[in-house]
């Protein structure tokens, strides 16, 4: 009697299901070896929520900990990488995702570190020619001692180096 | 040349100081809530003490306010009496509504027997309903309108002021 009372009660518990969310599965169900392995990797992509910038594969917290089970669960029913990472998302917002997604202000993460490799290397080009423009002196003025060719301004340095000269 | 210099030094440095400036009047743990305005997922959970079954479906009609809470944080505590003091002032035109996580229900009980109930308090066993309602740290709370929608979302422990304030957006 009490069995089928809890049996009814348990029967009766109903946690938000992917399935509302996601629709079907997209992939193979996985089991095994193979299912560690995607659990593992995917909770390197997913942020813990209660941590400071740690993945839920790396953190020690309860939260982090629920949430790898349910990314293990969704992986064995079929659920996808990606579908795995909307699951989430959609809970969390993208701030659950570790690696940023390529659209809106986040496609500056990529875009910015190469438009600023791109200006350099405009630059470095344009600096090189300029150089390359410029006369090289010629042959016989390269023979001169360093010492002659040298315009002094300054007076005082101008005594030292007589002062060096003449010792 | 150096003219130049100094004017892409300046838009450099304006900028950083821009992004600096706009975020400094925000709450860093603070993450805009993807489900506000979003219908709230569907649960039916077990609640302690009693055990009846509660399914947040059936709690349309009237504004819904949903605590995540636990007996293993602290802010919790500081918030109880806020939650069951307004909890006796506004059911049942309001319901309120507690789910506790990775807790123990012996815990839970003492817990409520020596701080007071006045609503059911669910237990949300391995979490899932927590990670569906994209539940942090505990006490987080949302506001659920007649509709079964979700209006705002509240992170940390209620004051009165906060939870009128919050529950008002419900109630539109």
């Amino acid at each position: 009697m009490i069995a089928t009372f809890f049996l009814i009660a348990l029967l009766q518990i109903k946690v938000p299901d992917a399935a509302q969310v996601l629709g079907p599965p997209q992939g193979p169900p996985l089991a095994g070896a193979q299912l560690e392995r995607r659990t593992m990797e995917l909770s390197s992509e997913l942020r813990c929520p209660v941590c400071q910038g740690l993945a839920i594969g790396d953190s020690p917290s309860i939260m982090a900990a629920n949430m790898r089970e349910q990314a293990r669960e969704l992986l064995s029913r079929g659920y996808t990488r990606e579908q795995v990472l909307s699951y989430f998302e959609k809970s969390y917002g993208q701030f659950v995702l570790l690696k940023p997604k390529f659209q809106g202000v986040n496609a500056l993460v990529w875009l910015l570190p190469v438009l600023v490799l791109a200006i350099g290397f405009v630059i470095v080009v344009t600096k090189a020619k300029r150089l390359e423009k410029t006369p090289v002196p010629a042959a016989g003025a390269a023979a001169v001692p360093e010492a002659t060719s040298e315009v002094i301004d300054d007076p005082y340095l101008a005594r030292v180096r007589e002062m060096v000269e003449k010792s | 040349m150096n003219r130049t210099v100094l004017i892409v030094g300046i838009v450099i440095v304006a900028a950083i100081v821009f992004i600096l400036f706009a975020g400094l009047g925000k709450d860093p743990a603070h993450i805009d809530s993807p489900l506000v305005g979003r219908p709230a997922p569907p649960f039916s959970l077990k609640a302690v003490g009693t055990g009846e079954m509660v399914d947040i479906e059936k709690l349309r009609g009237k504004p819904v306010v949903l605590n995540f809470w636990a007996t293993w944080c602290g802010p919790c505590y500081e918030e109880h009496p806020t939650l069951v003091a307004n909890a006796r002032n506004l059911q049942p035109g309001v319901q309120f509504v507690g789910v506790v996580f990775n807790d123990d229900e012996d815990k839970i009980m003492r817990f409520l027997a020596e701080r007071g109930t006045a609503y059911p308090t669910l237990l949300d066993a391995q979490g899932k309903t927590a990670i569906a309602y994209g539940v942090g740290g505990v006490p987080e709370t949302f506001f659920i309108n007649p509709e079964g929608k979700i209006m705002a979302k509240f992170e940390g422990p209620l004051t009165t002021e906060a939870l009128q304030a919050e529950l008002a957006k419900a109630m539109r």
